[in-house]
């Protein structure tokens, strides 16, 4: 791997932002940030990340109704998307991916898995 | 009309009707009865007439036949000869009265008649018989007149008699033709009425029960809005129609009732299940923090040399203040629970509710400086006491203040305490900031479980999003209620009104 991967992270809670940032740098992982679907969409624009972290639970605009956005918009509906979310029932997991999420994580993270997850998506 | 009415009425008509028909057939038989009397009263008349006549014709013959004799001989009669003669006279006399008898108030007249002629004959010849044997005694019986008066009023009688017969019998014969066509269309209608009746009954029997079948089938088969109606008749099946309706009225509200008891246990249910769903994501909102920053100091210490001292205390510092976040939210949810399942009970002690107010906001001085709020504190040494559950009261307190701080940066928080003028015993308290405020949305669901204004809230301002609902359960506990009012960007003022003792208010409720 030459380049560094980079991610766009997606999660409004400033404590789980900042822990994720760093075990995902520690992990040799550029990391860029939104703290809602609106800025989320703007920065899939403006960086193009090779892959999408999002909260569900977002303020101004929902991580389901964000993921659901950029499906539909043909300039960055390529970018692969992995909810992540406290949310921990059947249901939830089937309502991210009907929004057009590619993968899905809970609450609490379980990070080596969410690195394969990465790896499997920018592969 | 009533089954049974119609019934006896039907029986009634036919009885009546039966009793018309022997009544007429009494009146016939009557009727030939009166024939036979006048036809018998007709042949003794003719007989007697005629008896009469040929009596009279035999007594003149003889008279004649004697007075001859009288004339031309001297023979005497003797007295078994005039007591015969006289025997005889007596005989005509008594037919005559004989004939008087009978049918005496039409032949009146004719009678008299008979009567005078046949007296003044009679007593003619009665004269030449007594005074036969006498010489001197001039019999004047060879004048033709008396007699043929006497048999002309004879005639007359005679003739009145048969007149009279003929009639009766015209009258009779009129009186049993009448009599036989009654009998015979009293017969006929008796056919007709009870047929007819019989049809109504049936026709009107059956159409009742028709409905009542068909509204039985419709109520049956779920349509529980189906109601017999058009019923017109007042009487049992009527009856029986009403109160099937009225059946059909309480059986839909019970069957209503159950319904409305399994949505609301089933929505119950469902608000369980959610609740449920929330307290999983809440906890694991702040568990994400711990066990991410835990792994990661763990990841740190085990690849560095030098550990960044500040940095790995700020690292855990949010560990510790994920933890406490984790022990209130579950502290908040056990609350919560005990409220909802009644296991939650008021301590109720005396207390004055200012130095409760005052010693909260003296707890909460570290969080006011955080946000470098400023709190306005009326004197409460005013308020008279409650008698209610104080911990309570002050964990409503230190919740709506907690709040008022958490949401407002360099603001002004202010308390108010009042009694609520011309409601004795009860007490007004507020708490206002000049924070963020909300939208009337937010304000709407702001005292459900698990709410906050939005799902950053949690993370930016902190809190378990339980604090506004177990305020909301406290004050229903302790008899009150509590309300907001708010202005986005503004602020927001919440109010909660309490009685001095739960006892009285819910005693009053």
């Amino acid at each position: 791997m030459t380049e560094k991967t980079r991610v766009l992270l997606v999660e409004d809670n400033e404590l789980n932002r900042d822990m994720l940032i760093r075990r995902l740098n520690r992990a040799g992982i550029d990391v860029v940030t939104a703290e809602n679907g609106q800025k989320a969409l703007e920065m899939m624009h403006q960086e193009t990340p090779e892959v999408v972290l999002m909260d569900m639970n977002l303020p101004v605009m929902d991580g389901w109704t964000a993921s659901r956005k950029a499906r539909e918009d043909d300039t960055i509906k390529h970018i692969p998307i992995i909810a992540l979310t406290a949310h921990a029932m059947e249901a939830d997991r089937l309502n991210a991916l009907e929004a057009g999420c590619d993968d899905y994580a809970t609450k609490p993270v379980d990070f080596p898995g969410l690195l394969i997850k990465i790896e499997k998506l920018t592969r | 009309m009533s089954l049974r009415r119609r019934l006896i009425l039907s029986l009634f008509t036919i009885l009546v009707l039966f009793a018309i028909n022997v009544g007429t057939h009494f009146w016939g038989s009557y009727a030939r009865s009166e024939s036979m009397v006048a036809y018998r009263d007709a042949v003794t008349a003719a007989q007697l007439s005629a008896q009469v006549e040929q009596q009279l014709d035999d007594q003149r013959q003889q008279i004649l036949v004697l007075a001859t004799l009288r004339d031309t001989t001297d023979d005497q009669l003797d007295s078994p000869e005039l007591a015969q003669a006289e025997q005889d006279i007596r005989s005509i006399r008594g037919n005559i009265s004989e004939l008087g008898e009978l049918s005496p108030e039409v032949t009146e007249l004719q009678y008299q008649r008979l009567w005078a002629a046949g007296g003044e004959l009679l007593d003619g010849w009665l004269a030449f018989y007594r005074n036969y044997n006498d010489p001197a005694f001039d019999l004047d019986v060879e004048d033709p007149l008396p007699y043929l008066e006497a048999s002309q009023r004879l005639k007359e009688l005679e003739q009145r008699q048969a007149f009279i017969a003929v009639q009766r019998a015209n009258i009779i014969d009129r009186t049993i033709a009448l009599t036989d066509r009654i009998t015979v269309i009293g017969f006929f209608a008796s056919i007709f009425l009870t047929a007819m009746l019989g049809f109504f009954l049936v026709r009107y029997t059956n159409s009742s029960l028709k409905r009542l079948k068909r509204g039985t089938e419709r109520f049956g088969s779920g349509d529980l809005n189906y109601r017999i109606d058009n019923i017109n008749d007042d009487g049992e099946l009527g009856d029986l129609a009403a109160a099937f309706n009225t059946m059909s009225d309480k059986l839909r509200n019970a069957i209503y009732d159950v319904q409305r008891s399994k949505d609301e246990a089933d929505e119950a249910n469902a608000a369980k299940s959610i609740f449920l769903a929330n307290v999983s994501h809440e906890l694991r909102t702040p568990l994400n923090a711990i066990i991410g920053y835990s792994e990661m100091l763990h990841d740190e210490l085990d690849d560095r040399d030098e550990v960044d001292r500040p940095q790995f205390q700020r690292d855990l510092a949010r560990i510790v203040q994920s933890g406490r976040q984790l022990l209130s939210l579950i502290n908040d949810i056990l609350d919560l629970s005990k409220i909802e399942t009644g296991k939650m009970s008021l301590h109720c002690e005396s207390f004055n509710p200012g130095e409760v107010l005052t010693q909260v906001c003296d707890s909460l001085a570290p969080l006011l400086k955080q946000r470098n709020n400023a709190l306005q504190l009326p004197d409460f040494s005013e308020l008279p006491p409650m008698y209610s559950d104080a911990t309570k009261f002050r964990q409503i307190f230190v919740n709506l203040l907690s709040n008022a701080c958490k949401f407002t940066d360099k603001g002004y928080i202010s308390v108010a305490a009042g009694t609520v003028s011309g409601k004795d015993g009860w007490y007004e308290f507020s708490v206002r900031d000049t924070g963020i405020g909300m939208t009337d949305d937010q304000q709407a669901k702001v005292f459900d479980a698990f709410v906050q204004a939005d799902s950053s809230t949690s993370a930016n301002y902190g809190g378990t999003g339980l604090g506004l609902a177990i305020c909301r359960d406290y004050c229903e506990m302790m008899g009150g209620k509590i309300s907001v009012q708010s202005t986005e960007g503004e602020g927001s003022t919440f109010t909660v009104i309490l009685p001095a003792d739960p006892e009285l208010a819910h005693a009053a409720a």
